[in-house]
């Protein structure tokens, strides 16, 4: 095991750019960090998750998936070098797993898949989080993860191809077991309140106990911007359109949102999800109710992305605190007020 | 792939997000910049969507000229020649005067002060305008009668730091999504009090601790009521009113006149539901006043503006974070067209036309001579003056008024009348069918420039992929235009050398360039290089110097219902398009979530007149018939319809009743009598 530098990283992702179409956490113009290529801005490991979808790398805003030209049909040329995604934190690995799930699972979706097979991920975490957290190391769902220790990256490797990349890697000091392990307990010993908090509102909405009064309130914050939609790393809903100009024909695919009235629209005008409120309710209930008895566990990560984009702060984390502090079980040691003397 | 930061083309907010370009020249999406002051990583619906319309197929993509009635491909130099040559003959015959230039608050600042430019210094006329004529041309004559300046007091910051919030006649959450989230926040997380004064039951009023149904057009009434119950219960802030207003009796004399019981008579509300707003509004440490659309677009929209004015001097609510009289502008750069001169009246930074030194001041920089000294014709008074056969020839960048202004048929007759017309657009519009040239112009996306947000904060717009097709940059258009006309003085290398000859002319933006702007804008006034810029205006001294009471009386509007046309029609935009809809109806999810015209109608009025929902029903005016969807939603209030204007093929616009306020020249948009009835 080695420990790296951010400068000897960044030559490192430099010399295997040959092999991998490499993209990386950067710093944009105004200091927004993204994903993007080396070249596009300084290299920006540290700072916890990336505001942009992190799985929109395999399945972006919008795509081209056929063009069709004088009756012939072709799909988009594959792409000459594989991915290699820099920036996951541990949620978002997990948000992988399933999105790679759900792609395959009943029908492949080939279009994903073209840029998902052969990619190497890469997770960061560590001592690099935003204000100094520290950030949850994955230990799976990676090829390679970079444990930050607050002065360098311990490059663990999980896959065959991972390993086979960090040798490559210049320079770096060796890293004891120990040292790492200490990193682990760390990680180990990171609050659970979120997790608790999305399963308790798991099981609330899953016995019906969140009332109808309680998302329509939520539903009259809610500005329909489907940020939440879009910056969710395991929404997957597209919708197709094409865009004819003279005998060519493409089709395209664009994230869609639960949050609007077109989303579940009938062709006649009718929606059984016509109020916002309704689609509010749903869009929780399907990842935290619905998708336990369709996958077997919650589909929302926690990876925070919905309570920082959301204008009106309803994101899944806030609204999920909102329903277990109005329905949840109340701590054995507080008093019912059910006109106990006092 | 690579992401371009820049300024959205929708809404005044002004947020900046990143365009991601593909490597094929195509704009693939949207990421939000969470370093911008404004956006704070996140958007609303239609930002999003901002990068879906660039690469339509149905983009204008080559000049076009009309050739034996039929328009036909044509070169640029041919395009360009003989709009010059058109243009210089029809005023060799007719005078300068015969001709008019729409500006476009769609386009840059650069580019509305060259259209200005082009007007007054190579076609000597001052008719030029452009659409704030339309929407706040009541805020910029308002606010400078009171306060010396016609835009936006605060800052978008402002809204979350009020403790009393009176949103009067904006859509704030559906027009203003950002400014409105902000208002939302506040109400529920901070407890600030929230007064929505709306006919329509609009999303804020969901959460607002007092909503007004007022009738329609009766906001001189309400607001008047207000400051008599504030004086008569002594709530006026009485050192803000001694110390830097003048013309006090004035006021108190005409609000003297609105006793709760009359105001609240005109107004078809309960005396109670004045007071009690009276009494929150006055109270609170900091309140601001926001409002839009529905105080300006009136014939008395200019009396409603300075009402607003008004009680915010009374109270003391102005020069301070948190208050102020706050005109939410409705698109990406209306601030900054005005400011840029693009008005009849005013050179760049509101120096007026009439006023010797300001022709002297410009004809020097401009080095011409015998610049005109009368204010010109206005967008509604040009199509009048189209109409009467007064107007001749017409030349809009980016503007629709076959869509967006009032009365349909007029401006459909106005137009066939012109001997010549210049359209310059990206896509083809219902104006475009009567062009006699059609210029290809680059979007938003396309160019390099300024955009001004309702907050007065100049920001970047940024050039992410090529023109499409042959399109061109508008400002470069227009330099070629000059040039064509023998003019030497519209040469320039870039936008930034624009907006460098703004600043030297201009003294509100004189502190202004590309490179202060590179990170974070500037709020003018910023009139020199050291300046900060202004977040809040006003601070103790008003830009006129005393602020000045300009108290009005109530007037009605100019078309009421009558037994022919029992309902009020008020018209507006909806959360998914944009005015024309050009932009928006060419979007997937956006032209998906509204497709067809319709129009709003409440629950008990659709009974009684056997209208159901999402069946097609006739809406008539004295101006005509149009189709719509009707939409039976409790949103409208009882005897109210509310028609969006973005629907080409039911055009709310050909409902609207072509009366002005007299002195801004708006048009009454919110207000005519209709009837409505089942298909």
């Amino acid at each position: 095991m080695k420990a790296l530098t951010e400068r000897e990283l960044r030559e490192f992702f430099k010399s295997i750019e040959a092999d991998y179409d490499v993209r990386l956490p950067i710093g944009l113009h105004d200091g927004t960090r993204a994903l993007g290529k080396l070249g596009d801005g300084p290299l920006r490991l540290a700072g916890g998750a990336l505001p942009g979808k992190p799985t929109g790398v395999f399945f972006p805003q919008m795509q081209r998936i056929l063009v069709e030209t004088e009756g012939q049909i072709r799909e988009p040329a594959p792409a000459d070098k594989p991915l290699l995604v820099v920036g996951y934190t541990a949620a978002d690995a997990d948000c992988l797993e399933f999105v790679d799930r759900f792609f395959s699972t009943n029908y492949r979706d080939d279009v994903y898949f073209s840029r998902r097979d052969g990619a190497v991920i890469v997770c960061v975490s560590g001592q690099c989080g935003p204000d100094g957290e520290f950030l949850r190391i994955a230990g799976k769902g990676c090829d390679i993860e970079l444990v930050s220790d607050g002065q360098r990256y311990i490059a663990l490797t999980y896959s065959e191809v991972g390993k086979a990349l960090v040798e490559r890697a210049k320079g770096g000091v060796p890293v004891s077991e120990a040292e790492v392990s200490a990193l682990r307990d760390e990680s180990d010993g990171l609050n659970t309140d979120d997790s608790d908090l999305i399963c308790a509102a798991s099981e609330l909405i899953g016995q019906e106990k969140v009332p109808e009064d309680f998302w329509q309130m939520v539903g009259d914050r809610c500005i329909a911007c489907t940020a939440c939609n879009l910056a969710c790393p395991t929404c997957t809903c597209f919708d197709v359109f094409d865009r004819k100009a003279g005998d060519r024909t493409e089709r395209w695919r664009i994230w869609d949102s639960c949050q609007l009235d077109g989303f579940m629209r009938e062709a006649s005008g009718h929606n059984p999800m016509g109020q916002e409120w309704s689609r509010t309710r749903r869009r929780l209930h399907h990842k935290l109710a619905a998708d336990v008895t369709r996958w077997g566990h919650v589909t929302c990560f926690l990876c925070g992305r919905c309570d920082k984009v959301c204008p009106s702060n309803i994101g899944i984390k806030s609204v999920c605190r909102e329903i277990v502090e109005r329905y949840g079980a109340r701590p054995a040691a507080e008093p019912i007020a059910s006109g106990a003397p006092a | 792939m690579k992401r371009v930061l820049t300024t959205c083309p929708y809404c005044g907010t002004g947020c900046m997000f990143y365009l991601v370009v593909d490597d094929d020249n195509k704009l693939i999406g949207v990421e939000a910049s969470t370093e911008h002051v404004v956006a704070q990583g996140k958007l609303c619906v239609k930002g999003w969507n901002a990068h879906h319309f660039v690469n339509h197929p149905d983009r204008l993509t080559q000049p076009m000229v009309r050739r034996n009635g039929k328009m036909e491909p044509a070169s640029w130099d041919e395009a360009l020649d003989l709009v010059v040559g058109k243009l210089k003959e029809i005023q060799a015959e007719h005078g300068n005067d015969s001709v008019a230039f729409f500006s476009s608050a769609k386009t840059t600042n650069e580019e509305n002060y060259l259209m200005m430019k082009l007007a007054r210094a190579v076609f000597k006329t001052n008719n030029v305008d452009h659409c704030a004529r339309l929407c706040h041309s009541s805020t910029v004559l308002g606010l400078a009668a009171t306060f010396g300046s016609g835009a936006m007091t605060n800052s978008i910051s402002c809204m979350e730091q009020a403790d009393c919030i009176l949103v009067t006649g904006s859509n704030t959450t559906e027009q203003h999504p950002l400014i409105g989230s902000r208002i939302v926040r506040n109400v529920l997380e901070n407890g600030a009090k929230l007064i929505v004064a709306d006919n329509r039951k609009i999303r804020l009023a969901r959460i607002a601790d007092i909503h007004v149904r007022w009738k329609n057009g009766t906001d001189v009434a309400f607001l008047n009521g207000l400051m008599n119950v504030i004086i008569a219960e002594g709530l006026e802030d009485k050192e803000f009113v001694a110390s830097r207003t003048e013309n006090y009796e004035e006021l108190k004399k005409v609000v003297a006149d609105y006793r709760p019981e009359r105001a609240a008579e005109i107004c078809g509300i309960t005396p109670e539901e004045i007071v009690q707003v009276a009494r929150m509004f006055a109270r609170a440490k900091r309140a601001m006043i926001v409002y839009s659309m529905g105080i300006t677009q009136h014939t008395h929209g200019v009396d409603n503006v300075k009402s607003c004015a008004n009680l915010a001097m009374l109270t003391g609510n102005v020069g301070r974070p948190g208050t102020g009289v706050n005109p939410l502008r409705g698109q990406n750069n209306v601030q900054g067209a005005c400011d840029m001169g693009a008005l009849n009246g005013v050179y760049s930074g509101y120096q007026k036309v009439i006023d010797p030194v300001a022709r002297e001041k410009f004809e020097k920089a401009w080095s011409v001579e015998n610049l005109p000294d009368k204010p010109g014709l206005t967008v509604t008074t040009a199509i009048d003056a189209a109409a009467d056969g007064k107007l001749k020839a017409l030349y809009i960048m980016g503007e629709n008024p076959m869509l967006s202004d009032p009365d349909q048929n007029h401006v459909r007759k106005a137009l066939e009348k012109l001997d010549f017309l210049v359209v310059q657009d990206i896509f083809p519009t219902p104006t475009s069918e009567y062009a006699d040239v059609i210029l290809p112009a680059a979007s938003y996306a396309e160019k390099n420039g300024t955009f001004t947000s309702t907050e007065r904060r100049v920001q970047h717009v940024r050039k992410a992929i090529e023109p499409i097709g042959r399109s061109r940059a508008d400002w470069e258009i227009l330099c070629d235009v000059a040039a064509r006309a023998g003019y030497a003085g519209m040469k320039y290398n870039s936008a930034s050398e624009i907006m460098d000859e703004v600043a030297s002319v201009t003294p509100i933006y004189g502190g202004v360039s590309f490179e202060r702007i590179d990170q974070v804008g500037l709020q003018w006034p910023c009139t020199d290089k050291e300046h900060p810029g202004t977040p809040v205006l006003h601070s103790g001294k008003f830009a006129r110097g005393l602020g000045a009471f300009s108290p009005a009386a109530y007037r009605p509007s100019a078309e009421l219902p009558d037994e022919e046309y029992p309902f009020v029609l008020s018209t507006g935009r909806c959360y998914f398009h944009f005015h024309t809809g050009t932009m928006t109806r060419r979007s997937q999810l956006l032209h998906r979530e509204e497709r067809f015209p319709y129009v709003e109608i409440n629950p008990k009025d659709a009974r009684e007149l056997e209208i159901h929902d999402r069946r097609w029903v006739h809406v008539t005016t004295r101006r005509g018939t149009v189709r719509a969807m009707a939409r039976v939603t409790d949103v409208a209030d009882r005897g109210v319809l509310f028609m969006p204007f973005h629907f080409e093929e039911g055009p709310a616009n050909l409902l609207t009743n072509n009366a002005l306020d007299p002195v801004a020249k708006i048009p009454e948009y919110k207000i005519c009598a209709a009837r409505v009835r089942s298909c």
